[in-house]
């Protein structure tokens, strides 16, 4: 764990769970799988404490535990599923463009509350999307049920482990931690519920009291009654498959970036069939056929067998290789070649790196590195058509950086320097980590500089707080207009005008942070993929 | 009966002289001291070796190694009026850089064939340069390296280096404008073969707007070589501008310098300020 990953997981911690839950999770970041007597010791919380914090770790799935064999517990935390707490908007996001509304708040309470039950979740989500509605109308708790059955169905939500059923004789007692096992089979089976009923709209004040009394003897009766039938069947977010997704959508973008939309709907179709069959570590798709291709394109392209065929041929002899060609049985077999897609647009997200950085000359000098693997400086000025002076001053720039690395080749066994053959090339693989760790620390640095904005104008956001709850306490008491300006005024108009610049900032920070967090998605699953390769 | 003594002729050196450059005339390849002595028996070594030096000095024979001996050849009448004030020295640079054409001769391989030490040639190129004899180019290979030709030479390409070189200094200008001008014509087309300025469309792919495919073509088709023809075609960029140059952070040029708490920190840069104020 890098210095800049461990600063982003405190930061990431700390605006999400609050200091104590800071203090532990980055502890354990640091020094690694613990037990619970060290973290007490060391962190000098009391155990009370320790063991809340814990417990939150645990059911947000960011910290794991393992019974080792001497019987004690040992705790870890899992830093790469911290550094996904940045990526909680996009995940939500998707959801809301797949599944609209009802999709996009299941999935977001199911990440603010780590696990939860269907039946849980369902009841939260209709009274939710109650309150949005018009005065009337409810959200049935069927809608719901849907929309969660689909999200199981596309594997985008999925069962957590469970404590396995074992018959439990008297004279072992039970192990101090559990080993949680989860059955493949049933990791997407949805428990048959029969959840009937309507969202409930939060009432405003006065018709609350009212009702009040009613709920709570309500509460009481359903509580005494029976526990929910799916008690015990704790679901999460698969981030897995979400991940898949951003990783089709990008390769579907960059077909129809350089080709046309047909194309990418063609390739959006193969990666589609291919969701469920193929792992999300294989290094291509499995094979489909163009018959099936064709069967499987959505309704409303009409596009003749001919065409289509014409299309994959295309796609496979293009030199970007993201579609390959794998036999001819069944009008051609194609598969879409996901790690050279991967590699390719990790790729071209370093050569926009290098040529925002050090300027369009520059990243022709890098592109060309890229394709020759290895030249000297006399060849590179050759071919890139760059003047010496300035085709050196670019590699030793870049040289400097660590974008491009020198090898040398003595040409005498004494590697005397002006007989040595000294060749500039490009690794893709430490340029991409190395690049991997500076959006790191830009993303701290943008949460530092957002939360220090905020901090600067704590003071001006208090008063703005105060005066609103005033004014709707007064609003509530029916008082004046006249008076309610008055208290209006109390913000100035500069301080209102600061206000706006703090929000328009904020803002801005939070966006950027989701954009740095995109181009992390590409270097993470580009240098994972080149790892997994055998 | 009287003696009659035949006085041996002493030849006029001057006809003598006249006599060799007739030969010389007879032997335009040259004569070798063979043939002098076999037309003019009764020459003296002496005389004859004297006659040979004044024309040399004189400028109306050169002198030349062969595998037989010695050569003199007679000199063409315009060289030899230049060269009238010049000695054998300059004459054998002057010869050695002739013999380099239009590729020129550094000024260390003239003192390898010549056997002159340095100063000596230094001396001798700078009388030839201001006699117009001869000229110095710069190499595009290494700047600092000239080279020596006869002044009414054109330089060889390899020299200057071709259309991309004016005056010694690479025309980025020149290949700016071009490059931006392929590019325009490219886009304008769909599919095209090109084959002179493979250089430069070679630019544009490192630039990664232009795409190279190889495909099988007929003999005899425009363009195609061995069988192969090369189709070149505009493309756009994979990927947008990525998240990272997006912010002040993956520009910035004291990232390393940054951290909370030091003088360059997220809560002080300039650069964010400037950026959110955008």
């Amino acid at each position: 764990m890098t210095q800049a990953e461990i600063k982003l997981c405190s930061l990431l911690l700390q605006e999400h769970f609050g200091e104590i839950v800071e203090k532990i999770g980055t502890y354990l970041i640091r020094t690694g799988t613990q037990p619970l007597r060290m973290i007490v010791s060391d962190t000098g919380l009391s155990l009370d404490q320790v063991k809340k914090a814990l417990c939150v770790l645990i059911q947000h799935n960011l910290v794991t535990y393992q019974l080792q064999k001497r019987g004690f517990v040992e705790y870890e935390a899992q830093c790469k599923r911290v550094l996904r707490i940045l990526r909680y908007p996009r995940y939500i996001y998707t959801a809301k463009t797949l599944y609209n509304d009802t999709g996009e708040l299941i999935v977001e309470e199911l990440l603010l509350n780590g696990k939860m039950t269907m039946s849980a979740v369902v009841r939260k989500v209709a009274d939710r999307l109650t309150e949005t509605m018009e005065d009337g109308k409810t959200m049935d708790y069927a809608d719901v049920s849907n929309t969660f059955v689909r999200l199981a169905d596309t594997h985008f939500v999925q069962r957590c482990p469970l404590v396995p059923e074992a018959a439990e004789t008297p004279e072992v007692p039970p192990p101090p931690a559990p080993t949680l096992v989860v059955n493949e089979k049933d990791m997407y089976a949805v428990p048959k519920l029969n959840l009937i009923g309507k969202g409930k709209r939060r009432r405003s004040c006065d018709e609350e009291e009212n009702r009040e009394h009613k709920a709570k003897k309500q509460k009481q009766d359903g509580e005494g009654a029976e526990p929910p039938p799916d008690d015990g069947i704790y679901w999460q977010v698969n981030i897995d498959r979400f991940h898949q997704h951003f990783r089709d959508q990008g390769i579907v973008s960059a077909v129809a970036n350089r080709m046309d939309q047909t194309s990418s709907e063609i390739v959006r179709t193969m990666l589609r069939m291919s969701e469920v069959t193929t792992s999300s570590s294989a290094p291509y798709t499995q094979p489909l056929s163009s018959n099936e291709i064709f069967r499987s394109l959505p309704a409303g392209y009409n596009i003749v067998k001919q065409v289509l065929d014409q299309y994959l041929t295309l796609l496979a002899d293009d030199p970007l290789e993201f579609v390959g060609k794998s036999g001819d049985s069944g009008g051609g077999m194609y598969i879409v070649n996901l790690h050279k897609a991967l590699a390719s647009l990790a790729t071209a997200t370093l050569e926009s790196i290098v040529e925002e950085r050090f300027g369009s000359r520059c990243a022709r000098i890098f592109r060309l590195l890229l394709r020759k693997k290895h030249l000297e400086q006399k060849q590179v000025e050759d071919f890139a058509m760059i003047p010496a002076k300035e085709a050196k001053d670019m590699l030793y720039k870049m040289l400097s950086e660590n974008f491009v690395s020198l090898q040398e080749i003595p040409k005498t066994p004494d590697h005397a320097p002006s007989r040595t053959f000294y060749l500039y090339t490009v690794n893709i693989l430490s340029s991409a980590r190395m690049l991997l760790h500076r959006c790191y620390k830009s993303v701290a640095n943008l949460i530092e500089r957002r939360q220090y904005e905020t901090k600067e104008n704590k003071r001006l956001l208090e008063k703005s707080q105060r005066v609103e709850a005033i004014l709707a306490s007064m609003q509530a008491t029916g008082a004046e207009d006249v008076q309610l300006q008055e208290i209006e005024e109390m913000i100035t108009a500069p301080e209102r005008q600061q206000l706006e610049n703090l929000k328009r900032n904020v803002n801005k920070i939070d966006a950027s942070e989701n954009q740095v967090d995109e181009t992390i998605f590409v270097l993470e699953s580009f240098i994972e993929s080149t790892l997994k390769k055998p | 009966m009287a003696e009659v003594k035949v006085k041996p002729e002493v030849p006029d050196p001057v006809d003598i002289e006249n006599r060799i450059i007739e030969l010389c005339h007879q032997f335009p390849h040259g004569i070798t001291d063979q043939v002098i002595q076999n037309d003019m028996p009764h020459m003296e070594a002496q005389q004859r070796a004297m006659a040979i030096n004044r024309l040399l000095s004189m400028g109306q024979l050169d002198l030349l190694r062969s595998n037989a001996g010695l050569l003199y050849r007679i000199k063409e009448s315009q060289n030899a009026s230049k060269m009238k004030g010049s000695d054998n020295q300059e004459k054998l640079v002057y010869q050695i850089i002739e013999d380099a054409g239009n590729k020129g001769i550094w000024s260390r391989d003239i003192r390898y064939k010549s056997n002159l030490p340095l100063t000596e040639i230094n001396k001798i190129l700078k009388n030839l340069e201001s006699k117009k004899l001869i000229k110095a180019v710069k190499s595009v290979a290494a700047s600092k390296k000239k080279v020596y030709m006869l002044y009414n030479l054109q330089p060889d390409r390899s020299v200057t280096g071709g259309a991309w070189y004016s005056d010694q200094d690479f025309e980025s200008e020149f290949v700016e404008v071009l490059n931006q001008q392929c590019f325009k014509f490219l886009q304008s087309k769909v599919e095209l073969s090109m084959e002179d300025i493979e250089t430069i469309l070679n630019t544009l792919i490192y630039d990664g707007k232009v795409e190279m495919t190889i495909i099988a073509a007929k003999e005899g088709t425009v363009g195609s070589v061995d069988g192969q023809m090369k189709l070149y075609r505009a493309v756009s960029p994979l990927i947008q501008p990525t998240g990272l140059v997006r912010t002040p952070c993956g520009l910035c040029p004291v990232f390393d310098d940054c951290h909370e708490g030091g003088e360059i920190s997220p809560s002080n840069c300039i650069y964010m300020t400037e950026w959110l104020e955008f």
